[in-house]
C-alpha cells in the first residue's frame, strides 16, 4: 500500500510532532507548523494526533495513491483536487486506487496537511519521522519529498474508525457522512493577529520599540520558512546595544537581531539562540503564524502569561473534545 | 550570591538563568540542575537544556506552568544554600575525553593567518591549544557542535568577517574565549586550526553525539598518518 509523488509543488515534507528528549544534543525539536490542522487531519483519519503526516507547503503537489485509502486534508494554503474534482477539507475521504491528488494556488494561508488512516510507514529517526533537512534526518533519507518518491502507509483499518458506509463515486472518491465545526480556519484575510507575551529582554528594549511592537504591523518577508519568519517593520532597538549569553530556545520566541528585524523562531529553528527576545508568541497562536504566507501583515496583541497558558489548555481541551466525538460518531 | 531569575519562553518551557557570564563553575551549576532534574523527573517532564549559564525545561500537558515556576524558585531557594550541589558535579567528567587533532596546514588552513594576526609560530599556538583541558559549556548552532572554552588569552582572535562556506567535517575552530568542532560540513566563521578523525554526529550512533555539556575534553596532537589510519 503506497502514494508516489508525482510532483513535490512549492515544498511537502513528512512531519510529525518532532524529535523530543535531543535538543541538549543540538537537535531542533522539528515537527509540524500547523498543530492544529495537523491534529484535525490524523483525529479525521483515527490516527494518534502525532502520526506522521504530510505537510504541503503551498500550492503545485501532485501524488497518486496506488492502492485504496483513507485519508483527510486539512490546513489552508491551496485548494485540494482529487481527479480534477474540488475536494473539501476536514472530511474522511476514501480515495479509489490510481486517482490523482493534486493542489492548486489560492490566496490564503500557507500549509496543508495529508493525513491517512493508519498513518505513513516511515523510519523513524530519533524517535520522530519528522523531515530536519539541514542535518539530513528524518522523513524519506532526510530530504523533503521530491518526484518519484514512494511512501508506503499501513493496510490496517483503523479498529476505532469505521469507514464502511463510504461510497465511492465515479469520479474515484467519496465522503463519510459528518462534518466537524471546529472553526480552525481562521484566515480569510492576509492580516493576522497574533497573542503574544512579553519576552525574557522586554525591558532592554527602548519605550518606543516596545509601543512599536503592539501598535504597529510587520510584513512576513520572502525570507521567511520552516526554521524562522523574519518581519519587516519599524526598526526595534535596545536602550544600549549590548551582546548577550546564547542560551536554549523554543518556537514562538521573537528575537530581535542587531539590524533591529525581528524574527520569529519556528520549528526548525536551532536549539540555541543569542539575540534578545522581545517577546513570545502565545503557543496557542504558533498555528496561525504556521499559516501566514511571504507578504501577509501580522499585528501582534500584548496578552499576560497567565491568559496565554489559560488559552492553550483551552485549545487542547477542544482537541481532545473533538477526538472523543469522533470516536463516539463512528462506533 | 546571584539568584538565579526564572521566566517562561513558551506555555511549556521555562528557562532558570544562573547568571549572564561565561563561568565555569556556573556552568558546572547548570549542569548539576539538569542531573537533579533528569534523575528525579517532576511529572510532564520532557527534557532539559543547558546552556553557557542557563537551563530550560521542557514539559507537557499534564504539566502546569505557574506551579512548577513556583516549585522550582523555592527549591532552587533551598539548594542554593547549601553546597551540596558542588560535591555531586566533582564526581563526573573527572577524566577528559580525548580527542585526536592532525594540526597540519592542509586542515587547519587558518594556521598561516593566525601565525601573522597573534604574532606566534604554529608550534606555539598548537602548543597553547594542546596544553589545556576544556569544558564543553553546550552543544548547540548545528547537531554535535561543542561549545567549549575557556581558550588561553594569548591565542583569543575574532570570527572571520565573511565566513567560509564550506569547513569539512572534524575541523577544530577558535573565535574569542572559545573552542569547538564542527561535526557536519557546513559555512561558519570561526578560525580554523585542525581536524579531528572522530565522528562527533552520527544520526544513528545512540547517543547519537561523542560529547555532551559538562564534558572535559583534551586535544592531543597527531600525524597526517595517524589521522588517515584513524579515519
Amino acid at each position: 500500500m503506497s502514494i508516489t509523488i508525482l510532483k513535490p509543488g512549492i515544498s511537502a515534507s513528512i512531519q510529525d510532532f518532532g524529535r523530543w528528549n535531543y535538543q541538549k544534543y543540538g537537535i531542533p525539536v522539528g515537527g509540524v507548523m500547523d498543530k492544529i490542522s495537523s491534529s484535525i487531519a490524523n483525529i479525521i483519519c483515527g490516527n494518534e494526533v502525532n502520526e506522521g503526516l504530510l505537510e504541503l507547503t503551498l500550492h503545485g503537489t501532485e501524488i497518486v495513491f496506488n492502492e485504496d485509502a483513507y485519508c483527510c486534508i486539512s490546513g489552508e494554503g491551496c485548494n485540494a483536487y482529487i481527479n480534477e474534482i474540488k475536494i473539501e477539507f476536514n472530511r474522511l475521504i476514501k480515495i479509489k486506487a490510481f486517482s490523482i491528488l493534486k493542489t492548486k494556488p489560492t490566496r490564503h494561508g500557507c500549509r496543508a496537511y495529508l493525513a491517512i488512516d493508519g498513518g505513513f510507514q516511515v523510519n523513524k529517526i530519533m524517535d520522530s519521522a519528522s523531515t530536519y533537512v539541514a542535518s539530513g534526518i528524518g522523513g524519506i533519507n532526510g530530504k523533503n519529498l521530491t518526484t518519484g518518491d514512494i511512501i508506503h502507509f499501513a493496510n490496517t483499518i483503523n479498529k476505532s474508525v469505521d469507514h464502511s458506509t463510504i461510497q465511492i463515486g465515479e469520479k474515484g472518491f467519496g465522503y463519510d457522512n459528518w462534518h466537524i465545526n471546529f472553526n480552525h480556519q481562521h484566515k480569510n484575510s492576509n492580516h493576522t493577529s497574533i497573542d503574544c507575551v512579553k519576552g525574557p529582554e522586554w525591558n532592554l528594549f527602548n519605550e518606543s520599540s516596545q509601543h512599536t511592537l503592539f501598535n504597529t504591523s510587520f510584513t512576513v518577508s520572502n525570507d521567511s520558512n520552516r526554521m524562522g519568519y523574519r518581519l519587516e517593520g519599524n526598526e526595534l532597538s535596545l536602550i544600549h546595544k549590548q551582546e548577550m549569553l546564547s542560551s536554549a530556545v523554543a518556537i514562538g520566541i521573537i528575537q530581535v537581531t542587531p539590524k533591529g528585524q525581528p524574527i520569529i523562531l519556528m520549528a526548525d529553528a536551532q536549539t540555541i539562540g543569542g539575540y534578545p527576545r522581545i517577546a513570545r508568541i502565545c503557543s496557542a497562536d504558533i498555528s496561525k503564524i504556521a499559516q501566514c504566507r511571504p507578504s501577509d501583515v501580522i499585528s501582534f496583541n500584548q496578552i499576560t502569561e497567565d491568559e496565554s497558558y489559560t488559552k492553550l489548555r483551552e485549545l487542547d481541551k477542544r482537541i481532545d473534545q473533538l477526538k472523543i466525538s469522533i470516536e463516539m460518531t463512528n462506533r | 550570591m546571584i539568584i538565579p531569575r526564572i521566566y517562561s519562553i513558551h506555555d511549556r518551557a521555562i528557562t532558570i538563568e544562573f547568571s549572564k557570564i561565561i563561568d565555569e563553575h556556573i556552568n558546572m551549576q547548570v549542569i548539576v540542575w539538569q542531573q537533579e532534574i533528569e534523575s528525579n523527573p517532576f511529572p510532564g517532564f520532557i527534557e532539559c537544556v543547558p546552556a553557557y549559564s542557563s537551563l530550560t525545561i521542557y514539559f507537557g500537558a499534564d504539566c502546569n506552568i505557574v506551579e512548577l515556576k513556583n516549585e522550582l524558585q523555592q527549591k532552587i531557594n533551598i539548594v542554593e544554600n547549601t553546597t551540596h550541589l558542588n560535591i555531586a558535579e566533582k564526581k563526573q567528567g573527572v577524566q577528559p575525553i580525548e580527542i585526536p587533532v592532525c594540526y597540519d596546514i592542509e586542515f587547519g588552513f587558518d594556521l598561516p593567518w593566525l601565525t601573522t594576526h597573534l604574532n606566534m609560530s604554529i608550534e606555539d599556538i598548537i602548543q597553547l591549544h594542546i596544553e589545556n583541558i576544556y569544558r564543553v559549556y553546550m552543544i548547540g548552532f548545528i547537531p554535535g557542535f561543542p561549545y567549549m572554552g575557556i581558550l588561553p588569552s594569548k591565542l583569543e582572535v575574532p570570527r572571520k568577517q565573511n565566513p567560509s562556506l564550506k569547513i569539512p567535517a572534524g575541523s577544530i575552530g577558535i573565535a574569542g574565549k572559545q573552542t569547538g568542532i564542527y561535526p557536519t560540513e557546513i559555512p561558519g566563521g570561526w578560525q580554523i586550526i585542525g581536524r579531528t578523525p572522530l565522528t562527533l554526529f552520527n544520526k544513528l550512533n545512540k547517543p547519537a553525539c561523542l560529547l555532551k555539556a559538562g564534558d572535559n575534553v583534551r586535544f592531543i596532537a597527531i600525524s597526517k598518518k595517524e589521522f588517515d589510519q584513524l579515519q
